[in-house]
């Protein structure tokens, strides 16, 4: 079924994608792909039926289109007659297929909160206006593990993202795990993502949520649950105290926003650092993780996100290339 | 039967408009109303298709930086608030205004004046927007700026006022139409023209205008409770104070979703009327086709929530509104099955409002289908806020209303101007607008599953998405070329076309029966109909006479049975419409501002109302009605 | 003559129009030289203190940097920066300074950047004009919002 789908698509490298609903590697994914399918076939032949009754009814005017009145009185109540007994055959067929796709909607429906009866891994998930703030739940000290604009998953495994925003509304969307679900302010809302397929996702804020809606996004890797419970254990461990130009710069110009647990910064309004030099992106996905990246980042938020809520720190050269290097020791 | 000259020089004395400028200002024909109603519709068409290329042509390469953020956003926002504000329900307001009186053989609508107020009105909207666009203070929040990102914190300054304030001023004008067409079409009817022998035409325009008349408020409140929050800081929607942010999705929605059925069940009534020319025989299934108007117009109050299935409303009440949402494809469905058995039996005639037809049934279906998907609430999760689901509004918006409109200016365009247009022309453009049509929104069903957001300026390189996004720029540019030559044709033809008789398509309804193009006075007797297809069934017109010809006068009649009731004087052409929708701007302008604009706009829309219906002395009645064939 | 006339209001009234669209122009970025303020009529001081989405910005870095702790919507005597009274005085370069200078071992000076310096003064500025329900309104929106090193969790 997927291959015939993908077959689809030649223009491309695959329908599939780091970011695609038809490249299902969750179970919520699969169940909605699978319901896709079959909307699709039922799709194609109700549009294959109404193209060809048109066709048949173009082809009836092309061939009558000489006779003289074909449409007198009597003749037309005989022909109505008869299309009044396929009048209610059409209905039937309507409602039966609709029939058909609610009922399959409405076990989808069950099957993507068949989950939510039993205890799961929670991680809570904040929009902020751009960028996503995630908490673990730290298993050893039952306090909260924070990291931002990178979820991991372990595969095989129901994880429950209860979802709430800062500011407006968001939306968390990774395609290829699990259908989306706003995040909304005065609401928490509760998605169950159970990963299956080892490897690197994006995901991306599915709600306009201001300037930089579109560099919103989010990775998520799937590994194995050994993989999973060592990066948590790293996540969890604080940074060693650094006692360089770059942390003291950091600490001045930095630290009011950001925190590095560990080295001394606590600062909430900005994402966590204490192990920024580990994730895969910057800035919410908008950069792959560098040096380079992250000296740019710091010089030229604006250039690269305009309107981020990132400032435009000045910092002498010397300086900046402290603070990039000390963030790239932070793994 | 043909009128004679004293009769026609009376009737033009009567129903004359006022010369020049003045007469621009204090007409209440509502023919000359519904021009005008069109040709702005139009305009903003155009402009909000500019708006369109402009938005392809960013996203046509990966992290393209033509385009910033703030003029992307603005760019979405200002194109869906046109269209869909501006642009679509004003042009069927306006296709009901023209028609509604012609094809109920009547002089004029049932409020003259009203319809004549509900323009300027409209205009105000369009100058709100517009200007306030001109003016670099472009509201940039979407068409539907949920707060909180538009409330007062995230969105300061006026930009959302401006939005919100475009939407009182539209929905206002609404309201008036809408209620100037009902009471038409209940109480105006020609004598002899029953409920059961009213065209589904008629049908359409009812129901869609009672939807208005019931969902428009949902939005005015809304939007006034926005305002409310921004500018005398009530905590409507402020979570944090026992507000609810779901409260303004709720309500707009109630709106949002009625509002697109408005647009589009006066296509079904084009549809209807143009298969039956030109298919040369009575509709077949009439009664179903009414019947399925009628109940699209009542499922479509109890869909909203399809539009909010990611909010994370509680999932058995989902379910009610997949089925709801999936059953309205039931009635839709009947009305597709009559169009073609109409099309199938009769000796149909392509000519370029039948072609316009064709693309309307090849296009929707498609939308309809992947409305099916998109109403399913669990696969909503992964198509709404795509370009999946973009693709399925434009393709039900587009293909389901836009197409039926095109083709119902090229069938009513001789009536109106006594021209036909190049027929020739009329197909190149067709060919191009369906076609490009499709070619650009069909990708989009693909880039939503492959997980491409809305109200993205851009995106990363390497997702794939380019190669769909550049056909997607094509198709769009060959629809506006084709939009061009339409334009063009239609220009071009007000002057070079060939002249077209009274009913240069042979078509059966009344609107047919008088002059092209339709005097100021429409037709010169009162038709009497006893069948749905009056033009067909009798060689010549039986008509009624007693009417007023020295004054304007039109005949009201019973709701149910069209029985003749009494003459009732209609409004001579007044500049109090103006004047009043002058102040009534002042008032939503001014409440951008403060919310004391609203007491001191009360003052001058109260001298502007006494004006309006300052009483006039009642005239001595001529005569009884008397039946002449 | 007439006709003059009507194009002199015409003229003044297009120019008033667009002096007060200046109020919501939206310009991303800092894109003014990124010095303190030259006494009270620095030409710059226009471009912030006039326009509603500096004026925002200061509102969400006023948060973010902390300055609610102690200038909250509760805040007493002087530190209630809504009561219109200055003690360093009024005017935008003297706001600036009190900021950068009048908080110690903050040091606002060297933590925080000049294009977010000018628009706190800006914000703080704007205070006075707010009624207390659009104080109440702003801050009941913001309470999902981090403040300085505390974070009570999202909006619930």
């Amino acid at each position: 079924m997927k291959a015939r789908l993908l077959a689809v698509c030649p223009l491309l490298h695959g329908c599939g994608g780091v970011q695609s609903a038809l490249d299902p590697g969750g179970d919520q994914a699969r169940a909605l792909f699978s319901l896709f399918a079959l909307m699709m076939w039922v799709s194609g032949v109700v549009y294959v039926v109404v193209a060809g009754a048109l066709s048949w009814a173009l082809w009836r005017a092309w061939r009558y289109r000489g006779a003289d009145s074909r449409a007198d009185g009597g003749m037309t109540l005989r022909i109505d007659r008869r299309l009044a007994q396929l009048l209610p055959l059409a209905a039937g067929a309507i409602i039966l297929g609709l029939t058909v796709l609610i009922t399959a909607s409405f076990f989808a429906d069950r099957a993507l909160f068949a989950t939510r009866a039993s205890p799961a891994l929670e991680v809570r998930v904040t929009g902020h206006q751009w960028w996503w703030r995630i908490q673990y739940r730290d298993p050893v000290s039952y306090g909260w593990v924070e990291t931002a604009n990178e979820l991991h998953l372990p595969q095989g495994q129901t994880v429950r993202l209860v979802l709430g925003a800062a500011d407006v509304i968001h939306s968390f969307w990774v395609p290829n795990v699990a259908g989306k679900l706003d995040m909304i302010p005065g609401r928490t809302n509760l998605l169950d993502v159970t990963a299956r397929r080892l490897g690197w996702y994006r995901g991306q804020c599915a709600e306009f949520c201001g300037t930089q809606h579109a560099h919103m996004a989010l990775a998520v890797k799937v590994e194995s649950p050994a993989a999973f419970r060592a990066w948590l254990a790293a996540q969890r461990a604080p940074a060693t105290p650094a006692a360089g130009r770059g942390a003291a710069v950091f600490q001045v110009a930095c630290a009011a926003c950001h925190a590095i647990r560990g080295a001394g910064a606590a600062g909430r309004a900005g994402p966590d650092l204490t192990h920024v030099a580990a994730r895969r992106s910057l800035a919410a996905g908008t950069l792959t993780m560098t040096r380079g990246n992250l000296q740019g980042w710091i010089a030229q938020p604006q250039a690269i996100k305009p309107g981020t809520s990132m400032p435009q720190i000045p910092l002498t050269p010397a300086d900046a290339d402290a603070v990039a290097t000390y963030l790239a020791t932070l793994r | 039967m043909t009128p004679d000259l004293d009769r026609r020089d009376r009737l033009a004395l009567a129903w004359r408009d006022p010369p020049g400028w003045w007469g621009f200002l204090t007409t209440v024909d509502h023919k000359r109303i519904a021009a005008r109603y069109i040709v702005t519709a139009v305009l903003l068409l155009f402009l909000a298709g500019l708006l369109a290329l402009d938005m392809r042509w960013q996203l046509s390469w990966a992290e393209n930086t033509r385009m910033g953020p703030q003029l992307y956003n603005e760019s979405f926002s200002l194109h869906g608030s046109t269209m869909l504000f501006l642009v679509s329900v004003p042009a069927m307001e306006a296709m009901a205004l023209w028609l509604v009186p012609l094809m109920l053989g009547q002089r004029n609508m049932a409020f003259p004046r009203l319809g004549a107020f509900s323009y300027w009105l409209y205009l105000g909207g369009v100058l709100t927007l517009w200007v306030a666009h001109a003016l670099d203070v472009t509201p940039d929040l979407g068409w539907f700026e949920y707060p909180p990102l538009s409330g007062p914190t995230y969105a300061p300054g006026h930009r959302a006022d401006i939005w919100a304030q475009m939407i009182t001023f539209t929905e206002v004008a609404a309201l008036c139409a809408s209620v100037n067409v009902v009471a038409t079409i209940l109480k105006m009817r020609p004598p002899g023209m029953t409920l059961a022998r009213m065209p589904v035409f008629l049908w359409a325009m009812l129901v869609a205008s009672l939807m208005t008349i019931l969902s428009m408020p949902a939005i005015m409140l809304v939007t006034s409770m926005l305002i409310a929050d921004r500018l005398v800081s009530t905590h409507f929607f402020a979570p944090a104070a026992h507000g609810d942010v779901l409260l303004f999705q709720h309500l707009f929605w109630f709106f949002g979703h009625p509002e697109v059925y408005i647009i589009f069940i006066p296509a079904t009534g084009f549809v209807s009327s143009i298969v039956e020319t030109f298919a040369r025989r009575r509709l077949f299934g009439h009664h179903v086709l009414v019947l399925a108007i009628l109940a699209i117009g009542c499922l479509a109050f109890g869909l909203w929530v399809h539009h909010m299935f990611a909010v994370g409303l509680p999932r058995l009440g989902n379910d009610f509104y997949t089925a709801a949402s999936m059953a309205i494809a039931v009635p839709a469905g009947l009305q597709i099955f009559c169009w073609i058995a109409t099309i199938a039996t009769g000796r149909t005639w392509l000519a370029t409002p039948m072609l316009w037809v064709l693309g309307f049934v090849a296009t929707f279906v498609l939308g309809g289908l992947s409305g099916v998907m998109t109403a399913s609430a669990a696969l909503d999760l992964q198509l709404t806020d795509s370009y999946f689901v973009v693709a399925h509004f434009h393709y039900v918006l587009v293909g389901g209303a836009m197409f039926p409109l095109f083709g119902a200016f090229c069938y009513w365009y001789p009536k109106a101007t006594g021209r036909l247009m190049s027929e020739r022309w009329g197909r190149v453009a067709f060919a191009l607008i369906v076609g490009g049509f499709n070619l650009g929104f069909a990708p989009m069903h693909l880039l939503g599953l492959m997980g491409m957001p809305r109200r993205v300026y851009t995106y990363p390189a390497g997702m794939g998405w380019d190669a769909l996004n550049q056909v997607a720029t094509l198709g769009s540019a060959i629809a506006v070329a084709g939009g061009l030559v339409f334009v063009a044709n239609a220009l071009l033809s007000y002057s070079r076309g060939a002249p077209a008789g009274a009913n240069p398509w042979g078509a059966p309804t009344l609107e047919w029966a008088g002059d092209s193009p339709s005097p100021p006075w429409n037709l010169a007797y009162t038709p009497v109909v006893d069948s749905l297809t009056p033009l067909w069934d009798s060689p010549v017109l039986r008509v009624m006479d007693g009417v007023a010809l020295e004054r304007r006068e039109v005949v009201v009649t019973s709701v149910v049975d069209a029985a003749p009731l009494y003459r009732q004087k209609s409004a001579s052409p007044s500049i109090w419409p103006f004047v009043a929708a002058l102040a009534v701007t002042a008032m939503f302008l001014g409440s951008i501002f403060t919310p004391w604009a609203i007491a001191a706009g009360a003052l001058p829309i109260a001298a502007a109302l006494t004006g309006w219906f300052w009483p006039q002395r009642e005239r001595a009645t001529t005569g009884p009605l008397r039946v002449r064939s | 003559m007439r006709t003059q006339r009507g194009f002199v209001a015409a003229r003044f009234a297009v120019a008033l129009l667009l002096a007060g669209c200046q109020r919501e122009a939206r310009d991303i970025g800092p894109s003014l030289p990124q010095t303190s303020p030259r006494g009270a009529a620095d030409p710059r001081i226009g471009y912030y203190q006039d326009n509603v989405y500096q004026i925002a910005q200061g509102g969400r870095y006023f948060s973010w940097y902390g300055c609610a702790a102690c200038h909250g919507e509760d805040a007493l005597g002087v530190r209630d920066l809504g009561d219109g009274r200055w003690r360093y005085g009024g005017s935008f370069n003297q706001v600036f300074a009190s900021i950068v200078r009048r908080h110690g071992s903050l040091d606002y000076a060297t933590r925080v950047p000049p294009e977010q310096l000018w628009q706190l003064a800006a914000y703080v500025r704007d205070l006075p004009q707010h009624t207390p329900e659009k104080r109440r309104r702003l801050s009941v929106d913001q309470v999902g919002e981090p403040q300085g090193q505390h974070w009570s969790g999202p909006v619930r």
